[in-house]
């Protein structure tokens, strides 16, 4: 929304109004040809099974999505979301992985959450760090306590009712889902509708720290391994139109651009490709939604 | 305490963020001496300066790259593709090896290229164009091969293990090549071109200095140069893997950034980078020696990039 206000400061030419147009829903048409051609060539995409399985992927990809696109309109980056999910499923399964101990696990993540965001938060306003270098600096601290806390291997149980967010069905929709939905309207509502959100769009000092730990405080509803979410979530807010100069794009671009990602992965599968053009494809993928993206706004 | 930071911010002003680096390596090296009798010994140094040969490479070409401005995250995909390719192409044989290493160093420069191309002409941030281009090396390497390949003739370990005036054969090369950059990046107008566009790109075109060149030249080095790092990784690993270059994307620019160049460009320079190296290094040799895992290696990384980062950006501030 506020993108468009900004935008309009431009002349307002007929061309110029196709391009906003092709910038704004362009993406909306890539995922709907995707889904299409991947549905005539492997009728098997469109089985509810599938689907229902590209959703649970989806899920915890998209809640981190969520918090990289806050921070990146504040023109951050984070490389840290992977390492924080990853340590707090190690701190989840350290428990004895009984329900009565759920409270006290997401407890022990949030805090973890917190605190990283806020190291992050402190570096970069405080002494004007790069959020780069910020978050690749706590993501290798992380990292290291991680596994030499766990001596490499993770062990123990999730309490099971996070085993019922992180996978269960309810009516074919999965748990995360809904979770992914709350999220997505409590944080569209405080961008779009609320000071702070606004102030977010114009990109100041502090918001950088509340975005930050906003994505710690996301990060850790994936219980399992957050391995390649920092690239993954990068490349759906790109893809969704959240430019990495900050100021312009909104998270449900960033969902799409997640929704575009999980059904091209199932298509590389469905289709038969080896399981390594993934890789490739999410390469060109990022490179050339970057460079669309580049052109529109000039 | 305010005293403290004053003095502290005083002694870490322009060269004096190379001071503490070298304060740092003798507070280290007393350590190690402390801890362990093996630590001083002569087998011990060369140890340190044989492991450290491919991250000093990685960080010479980054630290180019991040003069400009920019940051090259194909590195540790490069250095992959290029170590199983090395390996698979020769296969033990020694005609083979030499085509093995031309394609690879052609490979590097011209996957350097590629880089520079996309940021120039796509517009796009070199952070985005090489996190893509080295997702896309990582798939090309994991669909040539997911498993150790190939191997190298037995002269090939020479490059790793044998020794040129008594100083590892790596280490030569390092401090040589090293030495040249420094003198290119200060002596000749071209290297100086570097040094200007990244600190204003836009004022540095207005003059006319050739910035497409200059990044054309930057990212084919850093691509080169990880190519060399390959190299030296299989020659001391004996084979060719796809996950050899893994962490060097990332540990690459920790060396950089201990070594006083500024991520925004225009400062900075590789003697800082070989001492930020060496550090590195020499820290992680230590921690050996204490028997902690090497997963406080990466505790130790994560500190020392927090503690420099904090130093050096209160110094730009005010220079």
């Amino acid at each position: 929304m506020m993108s468009q206000s900004v935008d309009s400061s431009a002349p307002s030419q007929q061309s110029t109004r196709a391009k906003d147009i092709a910038r704004d829903y362009g993406i909306h048409l890539v995922l709907l040809v995707l889904i299409v051609i991947t549905a005539l060539i492997s009728p098997q995409f469109l089985a509810s099974r599938n689907i229902s399985n590209m959703l649970l992927q989806a899920a915890p990809l998209g809640i981190v999505v969520i918090g990289q696109v806050l921070v990146i309109l504040v023109r951050g980056l984070d490389l840290s979301v992977a390492s924080v999910m990853a340590t707090a499923a190690v701190v989840a399964t350290s428990f004895n992985g009984q329900d009565s101990d759920a409270l006290a696990v997401f407890a022990v993540a949030i805090a973890i959450g917190l605190a990283t965001g806020l190291v992050n938060g402190l570096l970069i306003t405080k002494r004007s760090v790069s959020p780069f270098l910020a978050t690749l600096a706590t993501l290798t601290l992380l990292q290291g306590m991680r596994f030499a806390y766990t001596q490499g291997a993770p062990s123990g149980n999730v309490p099971p009712i996070y085993r019922v967010l992180g996978s269960q069905l309810y009516y074919g929709v999965p748990f995360n889902m809904i979770i992914l939905a709350a999220l997505t309207i409590v944080f569209s509502l405080l961008l779009h509708k609320s000071t702070f959100g606004r102030r977010i769009y114009i990109t100041g000092g502090n918001p950088v720290t509340a975005g930050l730990i906003l994505s710690g405080f996301v990060g850790i509803v994936d219980n399992w391994v957050g391995r390649g979410f920092e690239l993954d979530s990068i490349v759906a807010a790109v893809m969704g139109g959240v430019a990495l100069s900050g100021g312009r794009g909104s998270i449900i671009g960033g969902l799409l651009g997640t929704a575009i990602l999980v059904v091209v992965f199932n298509a590389v599968l469905m289709i038969g490709f080896p399981v390594q053009l993934q890789f490739i494809i999410k390469g060109l993928v990022i490179i050339i939604a970057a460079a669309f993206y580049v052109r529109k706004s000039n | 305490m305010t005293t403290m930071t004053s003095t502290f911010n005083y002694l870490t002003k322009r060269q004096g963020g190379l001071l503490t680096v070298i304060g740092l390596m003798v507070l280290l090296a007393i350590i190690g001496i402390i801890v362990s009798d093996r630590f001083s010994t002569l087998s011990n140094v060369t140890n340190i300066l044989e492991q450290s040969t491919a991250l000093a490479l990685v960080s010479l070409g980054q630290t180019l790259v991040i003069i400009t401005g920019g940051i090259d995250l194909s590195i540790g995909s490069m250095v992959s593709l290029a170590s199983v390719l090395l390996s698979g192409i020769t296969n033990g044989g020694t005609g083979m090896m030499w085509v093995a290493i031309a394609v690879v160093l052609g490979l590097g420069i011209l996957i350097g290229l590629i880089n520079a191309s996309a940021t120039i002409w796509l517009g796009v941030h070199p952070l985005i164009v090489t996190l893509g281009v080295g997702a896309i090396l990582q798939g090309v390497t994991l669909l040539y091969t997911q498993a150790p390949i190939g191997k190298m003739p037995l002269s090939f370990g020479y490059l790793a293990y044998g020794r040129f005036l008594g100083i590892p054969v790596g280490a030569f090369f390092v401090i040589l090549i090293f030495a040249a950059t420094a003198w290119f990046l200060h002596k000749v107008p071209f290297g100086r071109y570097i040094y200007a566009i990244g600190d204003d790109s836009v004022g540095a075109q207005l003059m006319g200095l050739p910035r497409k060149n200059v990044l054309y030249f930057v990212y084919a080095f850093c691509g080169l140069t990880s190519a060399v790092a390959a190299i030296f990784l299989v020659a001391r690993l004996g084979v060719g893997q796809p996950y050899t270059g893994q962490n060097y994307t990332l540990t690459s620019i920790t060396p950089v950034v201990v070594g006083g160049t500024l991520l925004s460009g225009g400062r900075g320079g590789v003697v800082g980078t070989l001492l930020g190296v060496y550090l590195v290094s020499l820290l992680n040799n230590l921690l050996n020696f204490l028997d902690l895992s090497t997963h406080f290696q990466l505790i130790a990384q994560g500190l020392i990039v927090i503690i420099a980062v904090s130093v050096y950006v209160e110094n730009k501030r005010k220079a």
